[in-house]
């Protein structure tokens, strides 16, 4: 112990028999307790130290008392380091349970996780690329269809380097802050030399870019006797191709004209679109307004404001259409999709037609071979001279306040059921982790940010693990983790609620109890109009970030591996101690 | 502040904060029990006890980055189980003690030495366990602080947010507490003028 000043404390008692009021005293006076304690505690100068030593030499009652502290002193110590109760069974498994529960969460993790990939990829994916398919894009899946092979894509090789480049600098920035903590210092340097080498490794190892021609100005031009081998992006104002281009032509303009021949895909991110020559690839187009005078041997697809397919263009494959206005007075070799505001056909289709929007008209001229499905406000507006293989099968858009449905109330109590449920199973299954996630959801700051962080990041970085050599698997995982967690998030935050009304509890089902009613309440609230939706987005952020704070701590180095039950250890005094110092003679 | 003889686990404590679980599992092993003890005499229930040995030892894995090494292991544990312990109760407010200038200015009866002494022999430490309980927070987190932990009066002072010059003082109040709590539960009590 260090030794002190003197406090001469104004509260220090004082010995009615001394007459000496002064904490400390002289040597002639009396001690009272404060001096006693603190030269017991060696907490006196040496001076004074030697001064009350002297006086319990000589002073029967001083010394008495002195003693009798000293005793006391080593009483409480006594008291306090027997070991009366041997250490609980929760704590002594509590790291093993620890890493067994952690290991039943990985399990559950990838059950779920694999199950959830084969639902949606049969549930949605399947049919969707079939779809997709019908609509030309062809693929083996859709990652490819997406990402390697799709159009979109195709002659973008550096984009995807780019891609993994990036994938690797998230992987080593998340890898860095993980080992963060178990690096010494200086070895964070050396951490982050090496994610530099995988960075660098990766740009040197990524293969070279095709063959690509890039142009800019304020009018880029390929005349009708010029012929581009390979790629070609534009950037320009004005762009008018005439000529023949043997690969993919990419457009970031504002008015683009393509009068000659393209041999590969046109992409065109413009204002203003006009092919009038000769696509023999596809046609996808971001633009204002797109019109078709010419052929498109494959597929067009458009979001734009307008599209025209004049009675000269020609579509060989289908027309998808997010528009707001589209005339389709040409030629589509196979099907019609399409969200449109008012759509009219009076051209030939001659596959389906999938039509979802306000206005469908068919005009005199109008040829569909295929069925027609229309979903909209309106009934479609068909001339009795168009000629249909069948007649359109009409569904009425109803726009009903969702508030108003009788039906809602009764869905939300089952949500609300489902929701108490989810929780009761997942509390069961993970009752550590399910505790550790409500006490973190009261960590507010850190929960809105980390929540804020994972919300965004997690769907993110998923998408890049998809699109780069991590994988498929581990990104749609981590989605349907990130989605599964929606969900959670309300429950914790919901458990949280609850203890505020109900009161604290550390028992599993007094905590389940205390969530079934903070979640009844969250999802009363998230049922207000109009507020209710940024209530649930809010909890979201909130129970998303405490989730992840949970799932942080439980990642932290600390997680030991099978620990026995730990046995009793005899905890001798510290040598500290200051019982036994000085004792006066 | 390690017992003695016992050597700090030096060794236990580089493998931890290098990721190595089965050295943390050494770590809890070793220094749970007296955690839990610790906790049992500074917190109101055994469930209290339980739960912040835990929370102290999840704590542990973030801080353990922050540890010394040039000091006593046990001590920064403690000292880290003190704070944790302290921040429980005050957040739970049932922190009864008066504030520190308040306590200044109670003036303590003097006890008489041959009293306390009679009374210091027929306790047990059942009794002063037990008689430990009944104490206000702060008096029962001094004593636990000063001579379950040894701490020193400055770790004192720091986790109870007192002056140290004040530290005597709430530690002789809570003998008086301890004492009055004895008295109660049947041995003799120590007060009254001599």
């Amino acid at each position: 112990m260090s030794d002190m000043d003197n406090p001469r404390d104004p509260a220090a008692p004082a010995n009615p028999g001394s007459g000496g009021g002064d904490s400390g005293g002289r040597a002639s006076e009396h001690l009272d307790e404060m001096a006693c304690l603190l030269y017991i505690e060696r907490q006196l100068e040496r001076v004074r130290a030697a001064e009350v030593s002297t006086h319990t030499q000589e002073c029967n009652g001083c010394r008495t008392l002195l003693r009798a502290m000293e005793r006391e002193s080593r009483l409480l110590t006594r008291a306090m380091l027997e070991e009366d109760e041997a250490l609980p069974a929760r704590l002594a498994h509590f790291q093993e349970r620890a890493r067994r529960s952690m290991q039943w969460i990985w399990g559950v993790a990838f059950g779920l996780a694999a199950t959830g990939v084969y639902a949606l990829y049969s549930g949605y994916i399947e049919p969707w690329e079939q779809q997709l398919a019908q609509a030309g894009f062809g693929g083996t899946s859709l990652l490819n269809l997406l990402i390697f092979q799709g159009v979109f894509w195709k002659g973008w090789q550096s984009v995807i380097t780019l891609l993994e480049v990036v994938a690797m600098l998230t992987l080593g920035g998340f890898g860095l802050a993980f080992f963060r903590k178990r690096l010494r210092r200086g070895s964070t340097a050396l951490a982050l030399v090496l994610t530099g080498f995988c960075a660098v490794g990766a740009l040197l190892t990524a293969p070279p870019a095709s063959a690509q021609d890039v142009r800019k100005g304020e009018t880029v031009e390929i005349r009708s006797d010029e012929t581009v081998k390979g790629d070609v992006f534009i950037f320009t104002h004005r762009a008018r191709i005439d000529g023949t281009v043997d690969g993919d032509v990419f457009l970031f303009t504002q008015d683009a004209s393509v009068g000659g021949h393209v041999k590969g895909d046109v992409i065109a991110f413009v204002q203003s679109l006009r092919v009038s020559g000769q696509v023999d690839g596809n046609v996808r187009a971001f633009t204002n307004n797109v019109t078709l005078t010419g052929t498109v041997t494959r597929n067009l697809m458009a979001f734009a404001e307008l599209v025209n397919v004049d009675p000269s263009g020609k579509v060989g494959g289908s027309v998808t259409a997010f528009v707001q206005s589209l005339n389709l007075d040409g030629q589509v070799g196979r099907n019609l999709f399409t969200f449109v505001r008012q759509g009219t056909i009076s051209g030939t289709v001659d596959g389906k037609i999938d039509a979802k929007g306000n206005n469908l008209r068919f005009n005199s001229s109008a040829k569909v071979a295929g069925p027609i499905r229309f979903e909209g406000d309106n009934p479609p507006d068909v001339s009795s001279d168009a000629k249909l293989a069948s007649p359109v099968q009409f569904t009425k858009l109803e726009h009903k306040a969702k508030y108003e449905e009788s039906g809602y109330y009764i869905w939300q109590v089952i949500w609300m059921a489902a929701f108490v449920l989810f929780g009761l199973v997942l509390f069961q299954l993970m009752p550590m982790f399910s505790t550790e996630a409500v006490d973190s959801v009261e960590h507010y700051g850190a929960s809105f940010g980390l929540g804020v962080l994972v919300f965004f990041g997690v769907p993110i970085a998923s998408l890049i693990a998809c699109a780069t050599v991590v994988g498929l698997f581990i990104g749609i995982s981590t989605f349907f983790l990130w989605y599964a967690a929606l969900y959670y998030a309300q429950v914790v935050v919901g458990a949280l609620v609850g203890q505020w009304l109900l009161g604290r509890t550390r028992e599993i089902w007094p905590l389940i109890g205390r969530m079934a009613v903070g979640v009844i309440i969250v999802r009363l609230c998230t049922t207000v109009p109009h507020v209710g939706g940024w209530v649930k987005f809010g909890v979201m952020l909130w129970g998303m970030g405490a989730i992840s704070l949970a799932l942080y701590r439980r990642f932290q180095p600390a997680t030991a591996a099978g620990v026995p039950g730990a046995p009793m250890v005899s905890t001798t005094l510290p040598p500290n101690t200051t019982i036994g110092g000085a004792v006066p003679a | 502040m390690s017992a003695p003889g016992k050597t700090e686990p030096t060794e236990a404590i580089a493998r931890a904060r290098a990721g190595d679980a089965d050295a943390w599992g050494e770590l809890y092993r070793e220094y749970a029990p007296a955690m839990f003890r610790f906790c049992r005499r500074a917190l109101p229930t055994r469930e209290d006890a339980e739960d912040a040995t835990m929370e102290i030892f999840m704590k542990l894995r973030d801080k353990l980055i922050q540890y010394d090494d040039t000091r006593s292991f046990s001590a920064w544990l403690y000292k880290v189980a003190a704070n944790h312990c302290w921040d429980l109760l005050r957040r739970r407010k049932i922190r009864q003690d008066k504030e520190t200038e308040d306590v200044a200015d109670i003036p303590l009866e003097h006890p008489d030495p041959n009293q306390l002494d009679k009374m210091i022999e027929q306790s047990t430490s059942d009794e002063v366990r037990k008689a430990l309980g009944k104490l206000g927070a702060r008096a029962r987190m001094a004593l636990v602080m000063r001579y379950y932990s040894d701490m020193s009066y400055d770790e004192i002072a720091d986790a109870l947010g007192v002056r140290r010059a004040f530290v005597g003082v709430v530690l002789l109040r809570a003998r008086h507490e301890l004492r009055q709590a004895l008295g109660d539960t049947g041995a003799p009590a120590a007060g009254g003028a001599s």
